[in-house]
């Protein structure tokens, strides 16, 4: 099977450094991920993330800078470290590498991975990004430095590490999101901030991410039997809640609620519904109301019709071409294919290929 | 001296013993207790096992009598005990326990009643025909009630106090000539005669959210329209819905739920004759048959405003929606529907032949309609910020203004010039014109009047300041950012009825008597819940360093909450966490009662807080009561006296009815009670109004239970389980392995008594050396450590020092005498 496998890569590996010929890019390397029975949820993440190049820029400076760590010390952080920097390091430009390591962590790690059942490729983005978040946080100094190397200081450095951590993965994905609720009673505007590394978007059909999240931050009554508690009231009164983008990330990370909780059948359904996600998208619903401009540079995709199975793939820009990862398999894909993965206006289709998880990035942040 | 009363420490022999490495009890002192357990108090304290717990849901929803019986449950053994409650887990049902109980609250009055004591929603004035009348202002407040002020020249004087909303007065009007209408975020609609001592003479049902605002035809008593929360308006012709009920078969029947008061006199529509004053909480209550409002059906969003006509032809609705619709009252039909303003709409005004409409909205503007032309026809940039309060001039030429600003504006509608009368010191809720002058009702306490000029309102203008209102929002903006903002032209009101501050800030201590209140003052204040009184005014200081001041380690369960929506503060109880507190008769001090009894907070605050009706309804029922205190209505209970047990401990009947000192509650600033019985939906009363006619119904039947009957409801876990066990290194002979089980209550120095008689019982010994003390000792061999104190009880050293949901470990030690 694996040998089989490892044949076709080689057919198609050559293909794809035919189809670049001269345009392959300079030292970038595109490899497929082995499957290790059903892991195609972090596969598909993986090549999202590598491709995410700031994030990858800055996990092969923390790999280096901390190499000499022995075994002892591995957690997913040096895991995803050393897959990345093996994949970069490779000889070869194009190829299939298991990430095996990585995966045995990841299963170590949480036992909701342990299995080999089907997996939801957002709760293991989830997943990772909080775990990295976390170890980083726990080795203070390497952080400051990193800080230093990474920009503007803020307050850690002094030594003044009071304020919650800014590690280089919130720098990359964190957002900040304000939660404006107004009383409708004596109209005091309560705002609370939240921080958040991706947005959950509810979807419509026959809809666009600018009216999904036209959605999101759309005002909602605080009524009826879930009135407001307004501390300026002392009392229960209806309210106005909206949340608005204070802080847009960087990077920003689009999850599609395409599993949907079908209360009368007790279980979750795939949403299949038609949702436009464009490849320069404006943000214009943020507090600053300072426009923020992104591109899109990968989608995770489902593929299938149910949540329970399927598979999940990746479409990835690099250097202005967009390459489908399917595990081991890479192909050069034309950006009019991108629209294929939007979703179907009917419910019965046969595509059942799906954007589910959409990486954005702001490109006048790269400067900084 | 080995006469201890070893009344609950009962001794049970476990299966397992007890982990060896957790002997570790650290005595601390107070400085490194934590603050957050502070505030959460010690209801987490007794951390009970599932088995534990799955056991007392069975137990509260209903067993066998034996078990439920408490003093059989005391002598067993806490092991057997849990046994036989998981035993019969299996087969009841929890029917009971989900069930929402009536909750009983009090609200206390700090000072006396001749005051508001929150902020003022609303004003009315009333002008008698004849010349020789007295003027009078109606105020509805947030503290639950409205009151009437007789007006003179040189003062007003307060003349009665409307109590029965339980909730925010929202809105008045009066109509009709002697029926003043209020309306509530109790969701009622109560009808009262305006010049009566303050009876409620009928409450309507029909809204099913907070009905936030009214609107009464000058001409035509016989509209009424109410609005509220959830898009409901109704329009009430009150000559019907006031009239005696009617054998009517109508469909309509279950509908209305309003509540008639069977003393009431049959009312005509030019007066509400002044009604018996004996039997104001609609005890007697019926169901009106036969009557339903007309319902204006189509907002989709709630409504904060309505105004109508003089004759009562139109009605006009504003809200969340943002638009004014329009009604025809006499159908409830829609007939046009006015867009213009881009948030809430807070308050409206129809001129008397209907034909303009006045909007003010929380987008700044005010708008004047041309209903003939259906469209608006000048928007007026005024205030900086939202418009909550609008009066106008009787012939619609000009406008007064407030909101949430803080300022009231004179504006000419036809030239827009406009001026700044005043500026308060909070935002403004309500207008009413009075003579040449204007009641300004703000949320605060206190309402005053202002000279307007309203009889001649260009006599203002002639003083300066004026400037042309702006038509659009921004406009006005501008000029206050530019620092142009107007001079008010007065400074002073002319009349002042002076509030009490509200309570806005609240910790409960953890003595769970005490609590600590700060009000729009900022003066804190201590007050004692079981009795209802300020036992410490504090003045104008830190509440923050007040609370940390006062913190004590203490644990006692959470037996009551509180709030203070109406300004002061609201206790409630509810069954059966009420019932969860207890403490020993020589902490409260009470003279006469053996030291060791247990007395349950709740039970003696509900007999404090209904001493007055109790004694009334004993002096009426007289010897009608047997001997056990069975309730004559008793049926209905029947049913659940199976889940209830006696109360444990003192038995003695004359004593049922005693009031203890820590419980008695003042005659002269008498706590309101707010409940709700089996029918007829929450009412609040005076608890020295309650003369004992009222019919038992009208209470929730716990709380009967407990004051009539002396039945608790089954507890939350007051016992607690604990090992004793030798300091380690010490030669002090072992006791036993077992686990003991105690109230949570029991004090420190009788678990050392426990342990001398034990020992005494043993081997005798050396009477110097027996004041045995407990010195927890640390693992890794520490000797010495602080000692328990001895007046601290189980509870407390499990919340605050042993910080573990394990079992509770002591340890002891002989402590050589000198």
């Amino acid at each position: 099977m694996v040998d089989g496998v490892t044949l076709t890569m080689g057919v198609a590996g050559s293909k794809l450094e035919k189809a670049l010929g001269d345009h392959f890019p300079e030292g970038e390397r595109y490899f497929g991920l082995e499957n290790f029975g059903n892991t195609c949820y972090c596969n598909s993440v993986l090549q999202a993330l590598y491709f995410c190049v700031p994030f990858r820029k800055q996990l092969l400076e923390y790999y280096t800078s901390n190499k000499s760590q022995g075994e002892a010390d591995e957690n997913l952080l040096t895991c995803l470290a050393e897959l990345f920097s093996q994949v970069s390091s490779q000889k070869k430009k194009t190829g299939v590498i298991a990430p095996k390591r990585f995966v045995q962590r990841v299963r170590k790690e949480n036992e909701v991975f342990r299995g080999y059942m089907h997996q939801d490729a957002h709760e293991f983005l989830n997943f990772l990004l909080n775990q990295l978040v976390d170890i980083l946080e726990k080795e203070p100094h390497k952080v400051t430095s990193e800080n230093a190397v990474n920009g503007p200081s803020n307050g850690h450095v002094n030594g003044v590490a009071k304020e919650p951590l800014v590690t280089w993965v919130h720098k990359n994905f964190q957002g900040i999101l304000t939660n404006e609720t107004r009383c409708l009673r004596c109209e005091t505007v309560t705002a609370r901030d939240e921080t958040f590394l991706d947005l959950s978007l509810d979807i419509e059909q026959n809809s666009s991410i600018s009216s999904c999240l036209k959605n999101f931050s759309s005002t909602e009554t605080l009524n009826a039997e879930d009135k407001f508690f307004c501390d300026k009231c002392c009392s229960l009164q209806e309210a106005q809640k909206r949340m608005k983008i204070k802080k847009p990330p960087r990077i920003l990370v689009i999850h599609l609620k395409r599993f949907k909780f079908m209360e009368q059948l007790n279980r979750h359904k795939k949403l299949s519904y038609r949702v436009v996600f464009p490849l320069e998208l404006k943000l214009s619903n943020t507090v600053e109301n300072a426009d923020s401009e992104y591109s899109l540079f990968a989608v995770v995709v489902h593929v299938g019709s149910g949540p329970n199975h399927g598979h999940y793939v990746s479409l990835v820009k690099s250097h202005n071409h967009w390459l489908f990862f399917d595990d081991e398999n890479v192909e050069m894909v034309d950006e009019s294919a991108i629209q294929t993965f939007f979703g179907s206006a009917q419910e019965y289709s046969s595509n059942t290929d799906h954007g589910y998880i959409l990486f954005y990035e702001s490109p006048d942040a790269d400067d900084k | 001296m080995l006469d201890i009363t070893l009344e609950s420490l009962d001794i049970y022999t476990i299966q397992s013993t007890p982990p060896s490495n957790a002997n570790v009890l650290v005595v601390t002192t107070s400085k490194t207790v934590t603050r957050r357990q502070y505030s959460r108090g010690c209801s987490d304290g007794p951390i009970v096992s599932p088995a534990f717990s799955a056991a007392r849901t069975t137990y509260s929803s209903g067993l066998t009598p034996h078990l439920a019986d408490n003093s059989a449950a005391e002598a067993a053994g806490e092991g057997i005990f849990a046994m036989h409650r998981v035993g019969s887990a299996g087969n009841t049902s929890n029917s009971v326990r989900n069930r929402k109980e009536k909750r009983l609250t009090y609200v206390l009055n700090d000072a006396d009643d001749t005051k508001h004591c929150a902020g003022i929603n609303c004003l009315a004035v009333l002008k008698p025909p004849g010349p020789d009348g007295n003027d009078y202002l109606f105020t509805g407040s947030r503290d639950g009630t409205l009151k009437r002020w007789a007006l003179a020249e040189d003062g007003a004087t307060f003349s009665a106090t409307f109590e029965s909303h339980v909730d925010w007065v929202n809105d008045a009007v009066l109509t009709g000539g002697n029926a003043l209408v209020s309306c509530s975020s109790d969701s009622t609609v109560k009808v009262w005669n305006c010049l009566s001592d303050g009876t409620c003479a009928r409450t309507f049902r029909q809204h099913s959210d907070y009905v936030t605002c009214l609107a009464a035809a000058q001409n035509n008593s016989n509209v009424v329209a109410s609005g509220g929360l959830g898009g409901e308006v109704f329009i009430w012709d009150l000559e019907a819905a006031l009239a005696p009920v009617s054998k009517s078969n109508d469909a309509n029947v279950d509908e209305c739920s309003a509540i008639v008061n069977v003393l009431g006199s049959p009312v005509s529509n030019t007066s509400l004759r002044p009604i018996g004053s004996n039997n104001n909480i609609s005890l007697h209550a019926t169901q009106s048959q036969g009557y339903a409002p007309i319902a204006a059906k189509g907002h989709k969003e709630s409504v904060y405003a309505l105004a109508t006509n003089d004759r009562g032809t139109l009605l006009v609705s504003g809200g969340t929606e943002k638009v004014v619709r329009v009604w025809d009252p006499r159908t409830g039909s829609k007939t046009m529907k006015l867009k213009g303003h881009t948030d809430n709409i807070r308050a409206l005004l129809l001129d008397s032949t209907g034909r303009y409409c006045l909007s003010g909205s929380s987008d700044s503007m005010i708008r004047l309609w041309d209903l003939a032309q259906q469209r608006c026809i000048h928007s007026y940039a005024v205030h900086a910020d939202s418009v909550w309060a609008l009066a106008s001039t009787p012939t619609f030429g000009h406008v007064y203004s407030g909101g949430r600003d803080r300022s009231l504006y004179l504006t000419d509608l036809a030239t827009r010039e406009s001026v700044l009368l005043c500026t308060k010191e909070h935002p403004i809720s309500q207008l009413a014109l009075h003579d040449d002058g204007i009641w300004v009702a703000t949320t605060d306490s206190s309402v005053h009047r202002w000279p307007a000029e309203a009889l001649n309102p260009p006599k203002v203008f002639q003083r300066g300041g004026s400037f042309l209102a702006g038509n659009l929002s921004f406009s006005r903006a501008r000029v206050s950012l530019e620092g142009s903002t107007p001079v008010p032209v007065y400074r002073e009101p002319s009349l002042s009825i002076r509030g009490t501050s509200a309570i806005v800030q609240h910790e409960i201590l953890n003595n769970r008597r005490h609590v600590l209140t700060k009000d729009t003052a900022g003066t804190v204040k201590l007050w004692e819940i079981t009795r209802g009184v300020v036992i410490e005014n504090y003045g104008e200081i830190s509440f923050e360093k007040k609370k940390e001041e006062l913190f004590e380690m203490v644990s006692i369960p959470a037996w009551f909450t509180v709030d203070t929506r109406l300004g002061s503060l609201s206790v409630h109880l509810d069954t059966p966490q009420s019932f969860s507190a207890e403490m020993y008769s020589a902490d409260l001090s009470i003279p006469g009662k053996p030291e060791d009894d247990k007395v349950n907070l709740a039970r003696e605050t509900l007999k404090g807080l209904l001493a007055h009706w109790l004694t009334r309804r004993r002096q009426r029922f007289g010897a009608q009561i047997p001997a056990n205190g069975e309730i004559p209505s008793g049926k209905d209970l029947s049913t659940r006296t199976l889940t209830l047990s006696r109360v444990e401990g003192d038995g003695s009947l004359e004593n049922d009815y005693a009031v203890y000192p820590p419980f008695e509650f003042s005659v002269a600033s008498p706590p309101s009670i707010v409940t709700e019985g089996s029918q007829g939906g929450p009412w609040r009363k005076k608890s020295t109004d309650l003369d004992g006619t009222e019919d038992d119904k009208n209470f929730p039947w716990w709380v009967l239970d407990c004051v009539l009957n002396n039945r608790l409801p089954p507890r939350e876990n007051t016992k607690c389980s604990f090992y004793l066990h030798p300091c380690e290194g010490s030669t002090v002979q072992i006791l036993t392995q077992g686990k003991l089980s105690a109230p949570r209550i029991l004090r420190i120095h009788k678990v050392v008594n426990y342990v001398i008689e034990k020992m005494v019982l043993d081997k005798p010994m050396d009477s110097t050396s027996v004041d045995g003390n407990f010195a927890p000792s640390m693992p890794g061999g520490q000797i010495t450590h602080p000692v328990l104190p001895p007046d601290v009880s189980l509870a407390t050293v499990r919340a605050y020092i042993w910080k573990k949901p394990e079992d509770l470990i002591l340890n002891y030690r002989l402590v050589q005498g000198k």
